[in-house]
């Protein structure tokens, strides 16, 4: 049962995407694109010629796509904590190698802001999932979610980790690893046609990788884990349409200097 | 594949290219983009990477500035593609036609699908001109089409050399 979730994580994530699309233009009062617009997209980038630049860097995106699809699948296996952050990592830095790879210097740019980023959400991640570990005192998530109360022991901890929501899903105040405006997409511009279709669909996987952190505060209750992802994804997409970019400077300073300090208070505050 | 097809119409993403025009147009694409005509219910979305777009809005007559990066952007999007010309000095030259600096209008550069014309023309106009050119994107191939062949030989012996050039200047350690 749970390989058929597994297998069809992808088509979940899009959903969501494209549930998350219709809800951005509600909030802007339009009327927005159909429900099922990423599987759309993803049909007619089928349909594409594809430009290879050259066989690596197309390599490493299905790379990205495979590494990221192999962690989610061990989030929903209730594998260990540190295992899944550090496939994912993996995974991350297989997409900053494929933005290295090309001669273009926007695509260097956009590897560049993918490792700040990476250098700034990482420790937060970690810190998070060492308080998962101090609290139920292991870091299986198949321990994690039969116990309880994580919400009420580690409040500054989920503060930090909705800080970095927006880093991992693209989105305002803390797109500039995307920066459409900017810098084209960054390591996704020199893509095209079925090897862009990898790096669209392991969007979707980002979205379910960082939504099933937010699962887990609610531990044994699945009933206010799935509110609080409700909660965090409005939160989100309402802070998207109502602020301006930060800089990539900016947002590493403001997540070392606030979501860290939340983490670490809440750690300590655990250890007393 | 044929299963594919259906969804071309689906999807189409937009590469918008201001080749000199005065800007009125731009504003009515941006106005057809935006909340009130809201041209994101077809699926659009404004990619500004022409490696993942299907269609491309050109906006003014080709100026002799534009028109190497009219046809580089045309030759990078991969097929099956449409061009759109927005506006009548996109189509003919309008009011621009005759001047110096300028071609009158972009079809002697590459081949154009649908001309919408207006000065500027209305967002509704540019939403009907994009339906019409996704009818024609459904029931063309992955044949690639190429843009037509007006440079001298002089000329495009002089913009390889210039390439060459920026091949050189560009340093990529330094970004
Ligand atoms: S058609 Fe008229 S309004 Fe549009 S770009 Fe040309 S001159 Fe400007």
């Amino acid at each position: 049962m749970i390989w058929v979730w597994i297998l069809l994580a992808p088509l979940l994530g899009g959903l969501v995407y494209g549930g998350e699309r219709v809800l951005r233009a509600r909030m802007q009062r339009r009327q927005g694109p159909p429900f099922l617009q990423p599987f759309y997209d993803m049909f007619k980038l089928m349909d594409k010629r594809s430009l290879i630049v050259h066989a690596p860097h197309a390599l490493l995106a299905v790379g990205h796509f495979f590494l990221l699809w192999v962690s989610v699948a061990a989030i929903f296996l209730g594998w260990n904590l540190l295992y899944i952050i550090f496939l994912h990592l993996f995974a991350q830095v297989v997409l900053i190698l494929a933005g290295y790879s090309v001669r273009s210097v926007y695509s260097h740019l956009g590897a560049n802001r993918e490792l700040l980023a990476l250098v700034a959400y990482e420790p937060i991640l970690i810190l998070v999932s060492v308080g998962f570990y101090l609290v139920s005192g292991s870091f299986e998530i198949g321990r994690i979610l039969e116990g309880e109360g994580y919400l009420a022991q580690m409040p500054l901890l989920f503060a930090a980790l909705l800080i970095i929501v927006p880093i991992k899903v693209k989105k305002s105040p803390f797109d500039v690893t995307e920066a459409h405006q900017e810098i084209v997409g960054g390591v996704e511009i020199e893509y095209s046609g079925v090897f862009y279709e990898f790096l669209y669909m392991a969007r979707f996987l980002e979205y379910l990788f960082i939504y099933s952190f937010i699962f887990l505060f609610g531990g044994i209750s699945y009933g206010v884990g799935a509110v609080l992802v409700a909660a965090t994804f409005l939160l989100v997409n309402l802070v998207d349409n109502a602020t301006a970019r930060v800089r990539t400077g900016d947002m590493v300073k403001i997540v070392y200097g606030v979501a860290m300090s939340l983490a670490v208070i809440n750690i300590v505050g655990i250890l007393r | 594949m044929k299963f594919f097809t259906p969804f071309r119409k689906k999807s189409p993403w937009i590469l918008h290219y201001n080749a000199g025009s005065c800007n009125g147009c731009d504003i009515e694409i941006l106005a057809a983009l935006g909340p009130k005509f809201d041209l994101e219910r077809f699926g659009a979305i404004n990619t500004g990477n022409p490696k993942q777009s299907d269609i491309f809005l050109v906006t003014g007559p080709v100026t002799y500035r534009s028109r190497e990066r009219l046809v580089e952007l045309y030759t990078q999007i991969p097929e099956p593609k449409v061009v759109v010309a927005v506006g009548s000095c996109t189509d003919t030259g309008g009011v621009f036609r005759g001047m110096l600096n300028v071609e009158d209008g972009i079809d002697r550069y590459i081949p154009v699908d649908v001309y919408i014309p207006g000065c500027a023309a209305s967002p509704q106009l540019i939403i009907d001109g994009l339906v019409k050119a996704l009818e024609i994107l459904e029931t063309k191939s992955k044949a690639i089409e190429k843009p037509f062949k007006l440079f001298g030989a002089v000329q495009m012996i002089g913009t390889k050399l210039s390439r060459l050039n920026m091949a050189q200047r560009v340093r990529h350690d330094e970004n």
